[in-house]
């Protein structure tokens, strides 16, 4: 009897185990809106924006939160935000469900891959409404799909280099004008102060992208409707090579990835730091966060090209979609009306961010941040279109690649490893 | 019919669990193996038809150099998880048996708060304690051992990617193991283990004739347990791997599977994956729990 007892606990321990092995993320607890409540009017709910990072500004926010209830009396609206690791797996999961969040912020270069699984509503009657052709278009095509337009620009943010302008004195060096003389002021920044020349992380491939492309390499080009993967091609190992030489001045973890990389740069321990435009205002000491660097000490310039002017730089940014899913589309297109509006546009502008709206280009303001981000912006380049490239984002496989590289694995077999990954998700 | 209606008392008693188990566990089963018979992406976790493909799922899986690579890195990464789970959780049990009651509440205490630590929480203490920049074991290795730890990345190469990961899984697993074995010494009776002494067996005697064969089902199922737990490892690793780290040559088969359905969007090969670790897991778990009751009977 004992064994007996003994067995039925073993198997269904087993049983219990074996299969809570289906993960489960608790959902957030939300309250459901009354917007099926055929009678009352007017319709309210509760409503939940998803920002992404530290990227959209408080005063953005703030501003979205008041006008949004002053608009829609009775109803509330929350924005959580999300961490830019891992989204692409969460936005999945949670769009695909009955409890999804009713405005969702996507990575430019994620798009397709939503769009074309259709999880967005179709925003296309709207088009006009929300700023028509002032939108910047770069992020109307990423954001569209077979004819009708999903994801509406959000802003886009170019990548600047900061630096000390301290060092550069210690270092006896002048701003670059080309990427081959950036990577060797980086070298003598690193000699003459023992700092970082560049801050550069083994995971931060948006950074490393510019090398390739100034070299004349590519991530991948779609020849006859299946795409090849070039990071193994001549030109591209002329960058990566130059990447090598970059990263080799870092102090930075060598696996580590670039998110709150200006913590990093106030230690005082980096001579340079390539960020997103809007970082700059975090790179000076701030009422709640101490900062071994100073203003006067901040300089700023966009990445210089191999032969000079500015390169060609990742054009990071962010779309925003409401998904199909949400329960709240009436309200959700209220926010997302907001959130291209002039006035929540100038906010972004002011901070630094690229405004969705082009006529808004001047609320970016005058001085070196702004010009720097104009010349890197008219120069920006995106990822592959596919909509695989999502899938070889949350791969992390150019995550990898940077990382081989940081720690001096042999760059052509890590290249050719990374293309045949490439390869085998973009055609899938 | 009394007795009729007697014998059916137990099954009637039987029928909730079954009927929740049958919800809980066989619907979200019933879907995994729908599922990995088909092609299933991000288009069709929005909506669009499912096309049934068979087995092709299956036949991709097993001839996939990356998802063996996986599978072998998972079993060899389970089995020296739970060889030195079982190890340090008895020699702690045995060293709780001699110890003076204070000691042992003390003891008791110290497990108890390491396995009620959250497995993300515990990673993340772990993680900042391996940091390359600001971790207290670069530090001290540095400082104190005269070493050159400096700035040295814990997580870039797979070996001590998984020696941390080691490190945090067995220090959560221990005080479990450590319990249930300390409560099984406890119901061996006392005659016996005096007779032993008193016919002058060792310690290492009485712990291989005496202990084992009384132990001998409590130890079934926590290795099995191990087993299991080990080898559908998830939240330490995934962690981690967001601290640093190759994802590709340190991922096994729970983050593969994660990686390959969420992050892939190939929700029909993940489905076929996850069905050849539940089959994998019920084999070798069976085999085990039978051949060791066998044995004590």
């Amino acid at each position: 009897m004992r064994k007996g007892l003994l067995a039925t606990f073993a198997a269904s321990a087993l049983v219990l185990t074996g299969c809570a092995a289906g993960e489960t993320t608790p959902e957030a607890t939300s309250t459901t809106s009354s917007s099926n409540d055929s009678t009352t009017e007017v319709v309210t709910g509760d409503i939940r924006v998803w920002v992404n990072g530290g990227d959209t500004p408080q005063a953005a926010r703030d501003y979205l939160v008041a006008t949004f209830e002053e608009q829609n009396p009775g109803s509330t609206l929350t924005i959580e935000q999300q961490d830019w690791g891992g989204l692409v797996e969460k936005l999945t999961t949670t769009m695909s469900g009955n409890d999804s969040p009713d405005v969702v912020e996507i990575g430019n270069t994620w798009a397709p891959g939503f769009t074309s699984a259709l999880a967005f509503t179709d925003l296309t009657p709207h088009y006009e409404d929300l700023g028509g052709a002032d939108l910047l278009p770069g992020f109307v095509d990423v954001g569209s799909y077979d004819g009708a337009f999903y994801a509406a620009p959000y802003y886009s943010g170019a990548r600047l280099v900061f630096y000390s302008k301290a060092d550069y004195a210690a270092a006896g060096i002048s701003v670059p004008t080309t990427l081959e003389e950036y990577v060797s002021n980086a070298e003598a920044l690193r000699a003459a102060t023992g700092n970082s020349g560049v801050y550069f992380p083994g995971k931060d491939w948006y950074n490393a992208l510019p090398y390739i492309w100034e070299n004349g390499g590519d991530v991948a080009v779609n020849s006859g409707g299946s795409w090849d993967a070039q990071l193994s091609s001549a030109a591209s190992l002329k960058g990566l090579e130059l990447v090598k030489r970059a990263m080799d001045t870092s102090l930075a973890a060598k696996d580590g990835d670039e998110a709150e990389s200006w913590v990093a740069y106030c230690t005082g321990k980096h001579s340079m730091l390539s960020a997103p435009s809007w970082a700059g205002g975090l790179l000076v000491p701030r009422e709640d966060a101490p900062c071994e660097r100073s203003a006067d000490d901040l300089g700023v310039f966009a990445l210089p090209g191999m032969d000079g002017g500015a390169a060609q730089v990742f054009a990071g940014g962010s779309n925003i979609a409401i998904p199909k899913n949400s329960s709240n589309q009436e309200l959700a297109l209220s926010a997302l009306k907001i959130m291209l509006s002039p006035e929540y546009q100038t906010i972004m502008g002011n901070n630094g961010l690229v405004p969705a709206l082009t006529s808004l280009g001047s609320t970016l303001g005058e001085g070196d941040v702004p010009s720097a981000v104009a010349a890197a912006a008219a120069n920006a380049k995106l990822t592959p279109a596919s909509p695989n490239w999502a899938d070889v984002e949350a791969a992390g496989i150019l995550q990898d690649l940077f990382v081989k590289i940081a720690t001096g694995e042999d760059i052509a077999t890590a290249a050719a490893s990374a293309d045949e990954a490439i390869e085998e998700i973009l055609n899938k | 019919m009394m007795s009729r209606l007697k014998s059916l008392g137990p099954w009637a008693m039987l029928l909730p669990a079954v009927a929740v188990l049958a919800v809980v566990i066989g619907w979200p089963l019933i879907n995994l193996i729908i599922m990995s018979t088909q092609e299933y992406g991000r288009a069709q976790v929005f909506g669009a038809p499912a096309p049934f493909v068979g087995l092709d799922n299956f036949a991709y899986v097993l001839q996939d150099d990356k998802f063996w690579a996986v599978f072998n890195r998972s079993v060899v990464f389970a089995a020296v998880n739970v060889f030195l789970t079982m190890v340090l959780g008895t020699l702690t049990a045995l060293a709780m048996f001699q110890m003076s009651k204070g000691f042992r509440y003390l003891t008791q205490a110290g497990l108890l708060v390491a396995w009620a630590m959250p497995q993300l929480t515990a990673v993340i203490v772990w993680g900042w304690m391996f940091n390359t920049e600001y971790g207290v074991v670069n530090y001290s290795l540095t400082e104190f051992f005269g070493l050159d730890y400096l700035g040295h990345s814990w997580f870039a190469e797979p070996l001590s990617f998984f020696a941390v990961a080691t490190i945090i899984i067995t220090w959560q697993s221990v005080p479990f193991v450590a319990f249930t074995i300390y409560a099984g010494l406890t119901q061996i009776p006392n005659e016996v283990r005096e007779a032993a002494m008193l016919d002058g067996a060792s310690a290492v005697q009485r712990f291989r004739n005496l202990t084992i064969p009384y132990l001998r089902p409590v130890f079934a199922i926590v290795i099995t347990l191990q087993i299991i737990w080990d080898l559908r490892v998830f939240t330490q690793i995934y962690a981690l791997q967001g601290l640093g780290g190759l994802r590709e040559e340190t991922s096994t088969l729970g983050v593969y599977i994660y990686n390959v359905s969420l992050g892939g969007g190939d929700y029909g090969m993940g489905g076929a994956i996850s069905l050849i670790m539940v089959v994998l897991m019920s084999a070798l778990s069976f085999y085990y729990v039978r051949r060791t009751i066998k044995e004590a009977e």
